[in-house]
């Protein structure tokens, strides 16, 4: 008897730690295993290959950009995120007519399926077609449809912070919603308070608002630099990371490896796990999220 | 907990394991009940456990035993797995409707036989063959665009052991010919495509110009007369992710170049090739193209050229079905490939392939299964359906009255390929798809440098 009682807290903890292990501890095995093998582009594995999918990947030219296009696409879209986020969710808190409204319409880009969004985006920006270029025509600021300046999406310049528009636009409803749950976890005393010392708005928005939104926010920043590090069906589908690899991620090098190089493209893998680990690891030290509100 | 999180959710939501981006997956994780979460687990450990099984033993007959021939009625079922030549997976020439019909055929016909068919988008196959060839799944019959990176590790039947003579000798020599390595076949062609330009006639009467271009000077000031009349585009130039290959190879061609010479050497950055590109990257510039045809799908440019945007586009049969559906239906011709001096002998040919793997030993069945498909009319389906050209003589045969279709017919004999059997042709391939856009914008001689380094590289 004494002894199914110990066993009894694994019951409950058992099918958690199995779908841990299956789901995420065994895929990153097997990863990290392929970068180290010697695969054909046709799945054949021909053997162990030491660090040599390592040291082709950091030979490549295009590693290194790619690398720092990475970083600059992370810290754009969610610090852009963040900080329409806080915005929105302040006007939110908010009682005005048609609220509930507002509220439902934030949904909307949530609630579409990103590749779809980001399709309906590229079809807006068709140098031919697309409702962006035609009003830009209209407004004078292109000569006609059809040419360069109509193509947007086909220059690094200009499709990468459309690109970034994209990424911020499917990001902001969520960062909203979490935000907002915070701000209604604030209680109303401690505002009541800082009017009776007559703290201006902005003196407790800083002093008051932020520090005691920060857990919803670390956690919302956080979630968002994770997945927008490993965000891929966006620029996949709007530019392929042309021209050339001047748009692409790491995540989407990893893709385009694949088709040639399945270990180089495994290599691509870790390190981008390791990138993720490591932006955990700097964003959790900046936001010391550990350390209680006073 | 935060890294679990996201996973589980997509639970709750399976259509979001692939195309996942991080704030839709948060979603989820709001409204994916806790107690839902228990059960998924719990679902989802069996799942893993049911597949696992299943898998190790996939292919072999659930009554077991039966190692090729299908003796004493026992009953085998091939798997089988195929590239979508459909427009999407819904469209009626959708690749599940036509394998769909092929196999009913076929399972009446032979009763102790079951062929499964996975129909697989042509974006997708590669990297999710090449998956099932990792994980040690491989099919009985593989459909798509290579074979040869299979032959080396023997996972191949030949194809004599699998298809009957009166049938391969049906076959295109020079087509069979490729389905060769050292000496002996493992690849059956399985259709051809070939390309020609296509041109919009309407166009060409508004620019007052008379008859197609045969010479790149011919080309270019064809292409200026069309600017001049208000044409966005006057050649369509996609070099872009989806078949930059393709485009690149008729420019080579155009000036005597070509990926490989005649032995096989790479000379991606010969001086015929630097020049062809030199005189395409003219035509970037002057704005008579696509504009930066380096970002451009082969899709998109059809799809202008069916809207009637464009004034020339190299194009196969497969792009017939496009165009008759747009604006341009019976408005445009067809016309052989401008060179630099004049029109091409020869043009790209493409071949796809299908083949048989050994691992789980019906060669018996499969030989059937093949021999069904060519001596019936599926062969004649794929055609009518698809626009693609078949490989058999006896096909090309039925076709010849085909006004559309012949100037293709008649580019076949005479195409070049790519050099799809070096191996070193995935990588260069994938890197020519993302980067060869480059020396039409920059300096055609560094990108095409650079490409020729990938292909000497080790």
């Amino acid at each position: 008897m004494k002894r199914l009682r110990v066993l009894e807290p694994l019951a409950w903890v058992g099918p958690a730690v199995v779908l841990i292990a299956l789901v995420v501890l065994w895929p990153v095995i097997e990863m990290v295993r392929t970068s180290f093998l010697e695969v054909s582009r046709f799945g054949v594995v021909r053997g162990w290959n030491g660090t040599e999918n390592y040291d082709k990947l950091f030979a490549e030219t295009d590693f290194w950009p790619v690398m720092l296009r990475s970083l600059i696409w992370v810290v754009a879209v969610v610090g852009f995120t963040v900080l329409i986020s806080l915005a929105l969710a302040q006007l939110f808190n908010q009682r005005f007519p048609g609220r509930k409204i507002a509220r439902w319409a934030l949904i909307a880009p949530w609630a579409a399926s990103v590749l779809m969004t980001s399709i309906i985006f590229k079809w807006m920006l068709d140098p031919e077609v697309g409702i962006i270029n035609l009003i830009r025509r209209d407004l004078g600021l292109i000569p006609a449809m059809g040419g360069a300046d109509a193509d947007q999406l086909g220059q690094a310049a200009t499709a990468f912070p459309w690109l970034i528009f994209v990424a911020v636009f499917v990001s902001v409803p969520f960062t909203t919603y979490a935000l907002l749950a915070g701000l209604a976890t604030i209680p109303s005393d401690v505002y009541e308070a800082a009017k009776m010392d007559g703290a201006s708005k902005f003196r407790t928005y800083w002093s008051i608002t932020l520090p005691l939104l920060r857990p919803a926010l670390t956690v919302a920043a956080l979630i968002n630099v994770m997945n927008v590090f490993n965000s891929f069906p966006i620029i996949w589908s709007m530019t392929h990371g042309q021209p050339g690899y001047s748009t692409a991620t790491s995540t989407i090098f990893m893709f385009i490896l694949k088709g040639s190089n399945i270990g180089e493209s495994a290599a691509m893998s870790v390190v981008n796990f390791g990138m993720v680990i490591v932006l955990t690891a700097i964003f959790l030290k900046i936001s010391k999220w550990k350390q209680e509100v006073a | 907990m935060v890294l679990t999180g996201p996973r589980i959710s997509s639970l709750g939501g399976f259509r979001r394991l692939v195309w996942t981006n991080g704030p839709s997956d948060e979603k989820a994780v709001s409204t994916v009940n806790i107690k839902l979460v228990g059960g998924a687990a719990l679902g989802l450990a069996t799942m893993l456990v049911l597949s696992s099984c299943g898998g190790g033993d996939a292919g072999t007959p659930a009554e077991g035993g039966s190692t090729g021939a299908a003796a004493g009625g026992e009953q085998v079922t091939l798997k089988m797995v195929a590239a979508d030549y459909g427009d999407n997976p819904t469209a009626d020439n959708a690749g599940t409707k036509f394998w769909k019909s092929v196999v009913d055929g076929f399972q009446a016909a032979n009763p102790n036989i079951k062929v499964e068919v996975q129909v697989i988008s042509w974006n997708d196959i590669d990297k999710q063959v090449a998956t099932m060839v990792q994980n040690g799944q491989v099919p009985d019959i593989l459909q798509t665009g290579d074979y040869s990176g299979f032959v080396k590790d023997g996972l191949l039947y030949k194809t004599d052991e699998v298809l009957s003579p009166e049938v391969s000798k049906d076959m295109l020599t020079k087509f069979a010919d490729f389905g060769k390595v050292d000496g002996t076949a493992y690849g059956i062609p399985f259709v051809s495509s070939a390309r020609a330009l296509f041109y919009n006639k309407e166009l060409f009467e508004k620019a007052k110009i008379t008859e197609p271009p045969k010479t790149w000077d011919e080309l270019k000031a064809a292409a200026e007369k069309l600017k001049a009349a208000g044409v966005s585009q006057p050649f369509g130039l996609p070099l872009g992710q989806e078949e930059a290959q393709a485009e690149s190879f008729l420019w080579m061609l155009g000036n005597g170049g070509g990926y490989t010479d005649a032995s096989g050497k790479w000379t991606i950055n010969s001086p015929a090739n630097v020049e062809a590109f030199q005189y395409v990257k003219g035509l970037v510039d002057a704005g008579l193209t696509t504009p930066n045809p380096g970002t451009k799908d082969r899709k998109t440019v059809w799809e202008d050229f069916a809207a009637g945007k464009v004034g020339m586009v190299n194009g196969g049969p497969m792009s017939i079905p496009i165009f008759d559906k747009g604006a341009v239906n019976g408005k445009y011709a067809v016309a052989p490939i401008a060179g630099k001096t004049g029109p091409l002998d020869t043009t790209l040919g493409v071949m796809d392939w299908i083949m048989a793997f050994n691992k789980n030993g019906h060669a018996a069945e499969i030989k059937k299964f093949f021999d069904y498909f060519y001596t019936g009319d599926a062969t004649q389906k794929i055609v009518d359906n698809y626009k693609l050209l078949p490989v058999t003589n006896g096909g090309i045969e039925k076709l010849s009255g085909d006004e559309k279709l012949k100037p293709f017919l008649d580019a076949l004999p005479n195409a070049s390929f790519y050099p799809f059997k070096d191996p070193k042709w995935s990588e260069v391939n994938t890197a020519i798809k993302q980067t060869i856009g480059g020396a039409v914008k920059d300096d055609p001689a560094k990108v095409l440098g650079d490409l020729q380094k990938v292909a000497e590289g080790s």
